[in-house]
């Protein structure tokens, strides 16, 4: 590729980043009115009822976010799959989701924490009542009655899963892509010369070199997932140190729950760094 | 060896390749005869990996790649072929640095059959002992058949991957400087082979020593910065160059 052809796919690079900067600015300020003017309602409701423990319906337990996060990081590499393997670099369907991920994945996930923290809880660290519908006898005692469990069929649930989704789909597909790029392409050419198919190529050769690196991508995603839901209850002890215990239990279980999947993932990246370590295999 | 009456196996007219803007090859048009060994030679950049490349259509990842002209494999254009993976099972191919793949050295030559549908066990053993003992390789990997090829020499290596290749059963084997990273002794070893496998397939050679192809080969083209300056008989070209600039080359005063 001489210089001139790269200098210009430079440029359209940046273009498009420009635009998708754009209209994603477009699409989110109509979206932050609408808001803040729930947010203006809910103080006002929230001035009334007695804070109660309404973090825990939303993020329930370790499960419900691993499990999110899981369909977050599948439906991640399954997109950095068909991007890397199947869109041809010039496709401008491509250009435009490397884009949007390049932006998204390089916010860090305490940008997304604090967003969720705004966007679903009230000042008083109530639960904004999009969804859920609560009986009266919740407002009387709500301790007496325990957290309430996640509600998987209202609306909440949903706008979780997309803020998940938001969160962790970009990382892993900027990442998984980076694995698959790892492959050295001499490889890939001397099976394609032994007359493989794409998907012989990718089965037998691609996904197997990429896997270790793919499978850490994974941990470092849910990892960071579990981050800023630590950092979400961080806040809420912080700002409520007489709240219930239950919620710096919760912390301590999340950050550490991170924690381990970070190393795990460091773990991970180390060995498959020493398995590839191959000087006849130089990756580009 | 004559070189008329030879049935042609591969043509190739009027191929001009660019990438991006760069010409690479400008308007090469040749044939080669089935059962010869069709030497390139010429400098560093002189659009010899290109065109062997291309006579595989490995060039079809590369981003920014256009051609024009033909190639013609036994009379059929393979730039419409659809499926270039079935024209890559008659086309094998040896690159530079031997590639072997994961897994042992069994698993490696295995590999090529198991592409093409092979499956069954004993098959595979005597695809694995038939390919091997043709490269001169079996004698040395009979008992480590079970362990990685990253334990073999550069040389063994590659005479795996060639192994591997013919494993597929190609009707032409295409060598990009096989013997780029070899040793002398390791490299006599190749030409050997080189010689030995035209019995039974059509080969051919890229390479930047020229005199390497006058050892190996039977025709020989001298490509110069994209040009096909000359194609004929390897004696004819080495002793008697008809172009200034392939005399020149094959004497040793350029490139």
């Amino acid at each position: 590729m001489n210089v001139m052809t790269t200098c210009a796919l430079r440029k359209q690079k940046l273009v498009s980043q420009i635009i998708t900067f754009i209209f994603i600015g477009i699409v989110g300020a109509p979206i932050s009115g609408v808001l803040q003017k729930t947010y203006a309602a809910d103080t006002e409701a929230a001035s009334a009822a007695t804070p109660l423990n309404t973090l825990s319906p939303l993020l329930d337990d370790l499960y419900t976010v691993l499990s999110i996060s899981f369909v977050a990081i599948l439906f991640g590499i399954a997109c950095a799959f068909y991007l890397q393997e199947w869109l041809p670099q010039t496709n401008w369907v491509r250009r435009f989701i490397e884009s949007v991920v390049a932006i998204l994945g390089g916010v860090p996930s305490i940008f997304y924490g604090i967003l969720a923290i705004g966007i679903f809880f009230t000042d008083a660290g109530t639960l904004k009542t999009v969804g859920i519908v609560r009986g009266p006898q919740d407002i009387g005692d709500g301790s007496a009655l325990g957290p309430l469990s996640f509600q998987y069929d209202t609306p909440v649930f949903y706008i979780v899963v997309l803020t998940f989704i938001l969160m962790v789909t970009p990382m892993t597909i900027k990442t998984t892509q980076a694995a698959l790029r790892s492959v050295a392409t001499p490889i890939r050419e001397a099976t394609y010369a032994l007359g493989a198919s794409h998907w012989q190529v990718l089965r037998r050769q691609v996904i197997p070199i990429a896997l270790t690196r793919i499978l850490a991508t994974g941990c470092r995603a849910m990892s960071s997932a579990l981050a800023t839901v630590a950092l979400i209850f961080g806040i809420y002890i912080w700002q409520y140190t007489n709240g219930p215990r239950e919620m710096s239990n919760r912390f301590i279980l999340f950050l550490s729950g991170a924690l381990f999947l970070s190393i795990f993932s460091s773990v991970l990246i180390k060995l498959c760094a020493s398995a590839s370590a191959d000087p006849t295999h130089p990756t580009r | 060896m004559q070189t008329e009456n030879v049935p042609s196996i591969l043509s190739v007219r009027n191929l001009s390749i660019w990438y991006g803007d760069k010409q690479v090859l400008r308007d090469l048009s040749f044939e080669v005869k089935q059962g010869q060994v069709t030497a390139f030679i010429g400098p560093t950049n002189s659009g010899k990996s290109t065109l062997v490349r291309c006579i595989n259509r490995l060039n079809d990842f590369t981003p920014n790649f256009r051609s024009t002209g033909d190639i013609l494999f036994r009379g059929v254009a393979m730039g419409t072929a659809s499926d270039a993976t079935a024209l890559r099972k008659q086309i094998g191919m040896v690159f530079r640095k031997p590639i072997p793949f994961r897994g042992s050295i069994y698993e490696n030559v295995a590999y090529g059959a198991q592409i093409s549908g092979v499956n069954a066990s004993t098959h595979l053993d005597t695809i694995v002992e038939k390919n091997l003992r043709k490269t001169g390789l079996w004698s040395e990997v009979e008992n480590i058949l079970g362990e990685t090829p990253e334990q073999l020499s550069i040389g063994q290596q590659q005479l795996l991957c060639i192994a591997r290749a013919l494993a597929v059963e190609p009707e032409i084997l295409i060598f990009d400087e096989p013997c780029g990273e070899l040793d002398p002794i390791e490299t006599v070893k190749i030409e050997t082979l080189v010689r030995e496998l035209t019995k039974d397939y059509t080969l051919i050679f890229a390479t930047n020593k020229r005199r390497q192809a006058a050892r190996v080969s039977d025709v020989a083209g001298f490509l110069y910065c994209g040009e096909l300056i000359e194609f004929g008989a390897t004696e004819k070209i080495f002793t008697n160059p008809q172009d200034n600039r392939t005399e020149q080359y094959v004497t040793g005063r350029l490139g």
